[in-house]
């Protein structure tokens, strides 16, 4: 079963999102790329949507952004294959 | 008030406002971001928008004095250049990163709903009225590092015609433009409604710097509006402190608008003058337009979630700016799309010192605010 660790950085000062982002990536990179952990991230901060995905796209994740009803993103960072 | 000269500024103003806060809003373009980004990320994504607008409007510029669309050059309120540019700048740096945007960027935050921006609006206020107890000792302190007294932009020091340096410039920047377009790095994908892409944005940012210039008389800048409407706080509470400070009585602003028959004068006290005709609607134009912007995306809303130390960064950040955007004086929008694209050497010492200070900056956030 995947687990998933979520982070809600909805609010917060930029650049919280990509630094809180980037600080669970490499805590979690081993379990991330295996396919057993995957990372959702909350944010209303729109430059977040880009560069997100664009960061774990260099270290070699694959992300995928939603857009909620509340108009908030939902960034999900995933491994595997 | 609304009288010639006014009208033309007061309109132009609002609706140049009015369309960089939406602009900056749909296309995320914090200034503060592209500095921030290259020591924390080495990210240089958004600092190659920066460079677009620069050059563009360094052609814009140009190409303005040399057809007569442009008048005044250098545009009012530049002045000789001092070292105290360059710590103004670096002190700028510093604030910026704290506070999460600069002076233009929060306020489109702060349009777009953001708590954080509003606090480092707050904090810049008080920066800013703060700034006018130590005018006296600072601006003799600037004087006494001046470099020169005689020239205001570097081709005037080098003692050439503006297009003998601009031109080569351009052309080089141009070129390297060109090839980082054809190699994709200008665009990247992005997920958020209604997103505008920032070379798009700095294209239309630059048209607006422009616009403000021939309309206007000088490019984009509200700082001295900060220091304004703190002194008009300040005298709700102490009238005798404010009208005891020098710097609340200057009038360093005073010059013959475009298609004006008269000459105006404005000053950082709490009046209103030509400083609140240009300024004020720029300010309001910025926040109104992300505003617009948000809604019409549906992603306006108040947050008030901020940690702690995330509180207390914006707040701080917000001082060390408004503080800074008086030292400098004014601030990195006013600098980097006014005067760095026709050289200003105050513009110039400005940017030397804002690079360190986004530095330090940034090792500040990461080791006390964000961890």
């Amino acid at each position: 079963m995947t687990q998933t660790i979520n982070i809600d950085i909805r609010g917060q000062l930029c650049p919280s999102c990509l630094l809180l982002t980037l600080k669970a990536l490499n805590q979690n990179g081993a379990a991330i790329r295996a396919g057993s952990t995957e990372i959702i991230v909350v944010t209303d901060d729109r430059q977040a949507t880009a560069t997100i995905p664009a960061t774990a796209d260099r270290m070699g994740f694959r992300a995928e952004v939603v857009r909620l009803e509340d108009g908030c993103y939902r960034i999900r960072i995933f491994g595997g294959a | 008030m609304l009288e010639q000269p006014y009208l033309l500024i007061v309109c132009s103003s609002l609706a140049i406002g009015l369309a960089a806060g939406f602009v900056m809003h749909r296309a995320d373009f914090c200034v503060t971001a592209c500095f921030r980004d290259i020591f924390l990320f080495r990210d240089f994504f958004l600092m190659r928008q920066m460079l677009l607008l620069v050059v563009v409007s360094m052609v814009l510029f140009e190409a303005g004095r040399l057809s007569g669309a442009i008048s005044l050059y250098p545009f009012p309120l530049l002045g000789p250049p001092s070292l105290g540019n360059l710590i103004g700048g670096f002190v700028f740096g510093i604030g910026m990163v704290l506070a999460g945007g600069c002076v233009c960027g929060s306020l489109f935050k702060l349009g777009a709903g953001s708590a954080a921006s509003l606090l480092a609006v707050i904090g810049m206020l008080a920066g800013s009225a703060l700034y006018a107890e130590i005018h006296p000792q600072w601006s003799a302190f600037a004087k006494s590092v001046q470099l020169t007294q005689r020239a205001i932009t570097l081709p005037e020091w080098f003692g050439l015609a503006p297009t003998t340096l601009l031109l080569p410039l351009a052309t080089a920047g141009g070129f390297w433009l060109y090839r980082e377009f054809r190699g994709g790095r200008m665009e990247r994908p992005a997920f958020a409604r209604g997103h505008l892409a920032p070379w798009r944005a700095a294209l239309i940012l630059a048209l607006l710097g422009f616009a403000s210039y021939v309309l206007v008389g000088m490019p984009m800048g509200i700082t001295t509006t900060y220091a304004k409407l703190g002194a008009s706080i300040e005298i709700l509470f102490a009238p005798e402190h404010v009208s005891s400070l020098t710097y609340f009585s200057l009038q360093p602003l005073n010059y013959m608008p475009p298609f004006a028959a008269q000459s105006i004068r404005g000053g950082p006290g709490p009046q209103l003058d030509a400083i609140a005709a240009i300024q004020y609607p720029l300010l309001l134009g910025i926040v109104g337009g992300a505003l617009v912007s948000a809604l019409h995306v549906g992603e306006w809303r108040l947050q008030w979630r901020l940690p702690r130390r995330q509180f207390i960064s914006a707040l701080a950040g917000g001082l060390l700016l408004g503080l800074a955007a008086r030292l400098a004086p004014s601030c990195n929008v006013w600098h980097l799309w006014g005067g760095v694209p026709i050289l200003a050497l105050q513009s110039l010492l400005f940017l030397a010192g804002l690079l360190p200070g986004t530095w330090i900056g940034a090792r500040l956030l990461t080791r006390f605010v964000v961890r």
